[in-house]
């Protein structure tokens, strides 16, 4: 969702200084979102807060944000103090050490020592401004108020009504984001509880949001709980795959394994947010039907495994054998919407090399909405086209023609799609060479199967619904049995001995070629992607917005 | 209905007097809650969107204040208030005797639906304490044997 950078090009822009430096912005949000505006909060302006967000509402509850402004009486809560010309601000004064100190010795009043159990414990942020700016002791004597430890707010959160610290971000987000207003706070004072309306749960395609949105351990994914300690995890930066938005992610690794999705903030593509089905959608990376090695079929007909290298070499015995009895005019191609640019530019320029023009791009739909979630279930749908792949549908009359002989087929969206029924039309063509991340019924009609690794295993980039180009990094590291569908499909066309393909398969290489042979990819490569990306160049060959 | 449509015609009406769509919510709610004894969430739904809230807002609302309840009560409010210039003039043992007399807990309802009993902070009248509100009527400079003749003289 394009929501503006910083805000409309009119606006006044002022000057003011905080602890000694000066910063140009806009005049008009508060102190707070004009600094979050220019990308300076939380590096070199560190004013600590609970309650505010940046795709928030302001709601001033914490008054942790409190800051001495000069010529003002008394402190000033930043997150709702709009920003003037000339304003000299002090974010680390004594009266603000003081205050900081004292907020954190109230918030922390009624807040359970349960760290050792929390799951937030790492990456909370009450731990890390206790320590950073809270005093060493507790000071109370008087007894912490005991709630219920464990709600079921709904399918995906759990609520901890001892930890919560009442900032009331996910009321504000449920009201303002997926606007179905579930949360409210319930009570008065300390016995302030937040709560659902009887007989409702917490249930809508983004409820996840609140446990990133938490700053404590009250809010807690039902998946994630007690599943991996905050410092055991590595950040790996990615796009979800569930949808054409891509919106950007950070996918944890610990183990060797992805034990959950976060989103990444992308002002451009998804603000802070993702959906549930796209952060629950890592689960398929280690699903028991992901496919981890190759099959060819046998003169029983029965598949056996056989190393990656064989599959290929009888992949590439099987299309040469078509070609010189028939012509590549019998030789087909499937894309997959779900690989990378850079998979489907190695897969179009082996179609291209062998010569033929058979080629298909079949993209499942689904639900969409006016949030985030894309009717086109796969990442790359949008890249696919760009590249010159286009709707199978004519390429299967082609096959229901008989005029395929050999088809090379990347994953099976061509089933999930609902283009066909089964596999059966394809069970028709003498030479079917599979090649996807996950096992189908497309296998039963396959003469060899190579497996590819997922997204979360490779790098790349990927073009979302807008036209927007993101980066991919491999999140864990592969069996070298396990090919990107690019690497395959240039290994294929070596062992074929077509020209323009190099010895080795380089990454870098491959985008660079993609962005000279591509016209909306022009000037656009892997190496040169910024992190959050950058815009196709439109179909006029005028260069798109590039932020 | 929940909310009658003439009660629900007084609430929209007096809704209008307000600058802002929630301005007259609790106005309504006090309305709600004397003519059905508390303010349900079927009634939380039924108001919601007079005032461009949500259900769970209103509920909410109820929720912050001692004088609203979603709880269904009996016919009568007894509110005995415990603040600090009552409870100095013994409004604590005071409440103590009521609930031996009509038999129930603050918070509780007697059982033939009667009589919801509470206790309140601060009803303004610290010069005659103890005191106790009914519905919405003050009795002040109260002593068991006379706050137990107006109980005994609820319907």
């Amino acid at each position: 969702m394009a929501t503006a950078a910083g805000v409309a090009c009119e606006a006044e822009i002022v000057r003011i200084t905080v602890d000694g430096l000066e910063y140009r912005l806009h005049a008009g949000p508060s102190l707070l979102a004009a600094l979050d505006q220019i990308g300076v909060l939380m590096g070199e302006v560190d004013i600590p807060h609970y309650c505010w967000h940046a795709k928030l509402s302001s709601d001033g509850s914490c008054r942790l944000c409190q800051v001495e402004i000069d010529g003002q009486t008394g402190l000033q809560t930043a997150c709702n103090t709009p920003v003037r010309d000339g304003m000299i601000v002090h974010t680390r004064s004594e009266a603000v050490v003081r205050a900081r100190q004292t907020v954190l010795e109230f918030l922390m009043l009624n807040h359970p020592l349960d760290c050792p159990v929390c799951d937030q414990a790492g990456e909370c942020k009450l731990q890390d401004y206790a320590w950073r700016y809270g005093a060493p002791n507790s000071r109370s004597r008087e007894p912490r108020r005991k709630l219920e430890k464990r709600i079921d707010l709904g399918p995906g959160v759990v609520l901890d009504r001892e930890r919560c610290i009442l900032c009331r971000r996910c009321v504000r987000f449920c009201r303002e984001i997926p606007r179905t207003g579930e949360l409210a706070v319930f009570g008065r004072g300390d016995r302030s509880v937040i709560g659902l309306f009887p007989g409702v749960q917490l249930d809508n395609a983004y409820s996840m949001n609140v446990v990133d949105l938490c700053p404590v351990g009250a809010l807690t994914s039902r998946d994630f709980r007690c599943k991996a300690r905050a410092w055991q995890l590595e950040s790996v930066e990615g796009v979800c795959g569930g949808c054409a938005r891509g919106c950007n992610i950070w996918l944890d690794v610990a183990k060797g394994e992805v034990q959950r999705y976060r989103p990444r903030r992308n002002d451009a593509v998804n603000d802070t947010w993702m959906c549930d089905a796209g952060r629950l959608s890592y689960a398929e990376i280690a699903r028991s039907d992901r496919l981890d090695k190759a099959w060819i079929r046998n003169q029983e007909s029965v598949l056996e495994p056989v190393s990656v290298a064989s599959a290929i070499s009888e992949a590439a015995r099987m299309l040469a054998g078509l070609v010189a009895e028939k012509g590549a005019g019998v030789i087909a191609g499937i894309a997959s919407p779900h690989a990378t640019n850079e998979d489907l530019f190695a897969f179009k320029r082996l179609l291209d090399e062998i010569g033929t023009e058979n080629s298909g791009l079949a993209v499942p739909h689904g639900e969409a909405d006016e949030l985030l979630i894309c009717a086109e279930k796969a990442a790359n749908a949008t890249g696919a086209r760009a590249i010159g792949f286009e709707d199978a549908r004519s390429l299967l009359e082609r096959i229901r023609g008989g005029g395929v002989d050999g088809i090379v087929i990347l994953g099976h969206d061509i089933l999930t799609a609902g283009y066909l029924d089964d596999e059966t039309l394809l069970g028709k063509i003498d030479s079917v060479i599979l090649i996807d991340t996950h096992q189908s019924s497309l296998m039963r009609v396959a003469q060899v199967v190579l497996p590819a690794r997922h997204l979360a295993e490779k790098a790349g980039t990927l073009t979302n619904c807008d036209r927007r180009v993101q980066r991919v990094r491999p999140a864990l590291a592969a069996d070298s049995e396990l090919l990107t569908e690019g690497e395959i499909v240039h290994r294929l066309a070596l062992a074929l001995g077509l020209n323009g393909f190099e010895a080795g398969y380089d990454l870098p290489r491959v985008s660079r070629s993609l962005a000279a042979a591509v016209p909306p990819f022009a000037g656009i490569t892997i190496e040169s992607l910024p992190s959050d990306g950058a815009q196709l160049v439109s179909d006029g060959g005028e260069k798109g917005a590039v932020r | 209905m929940v909310i009658s449509k003439a009660i629900r015609d007084q609430i929209e009406a007096e809704n209008a007097n307000y600058p802002r769509a929630r301005g007259g919510l609790l106005a309504a709610l006090h309305r709600v809650q004397r003519e059905y004894g508390a303010i349900t969430p079927e009634h939380a739904t039924a108001l919601a969107p007079i005032f461009d809230m949500t259900a769970v807002e209103v509920l909410a609302v109820v929720s912050f204040y001692d004088m609203l309840s979603s709880q269904p009560a009996g016919r009568h409010q007894v509110r005995v208030c415990t603040n600090l210039s009552c409870s100095l003039a013994g409004a604590r043992e005071f409440l103590r005797e009521i609930e031996n007399h009509l038999g129930i807990t603050r918070g509780e309802t007697s059982a033939d639906g009667r009589i919801t009993l509470g206790h309140e902070a601060c009803l303004g009248a610290c010069a005659n304490a103890p005191m106790m509100r009914v519905d919405d009527r003050y009795y002040e400079d109260l002593d068991t044997e006379s706050a137990r003749q107006v109980l005994d003289a609820l319907d």
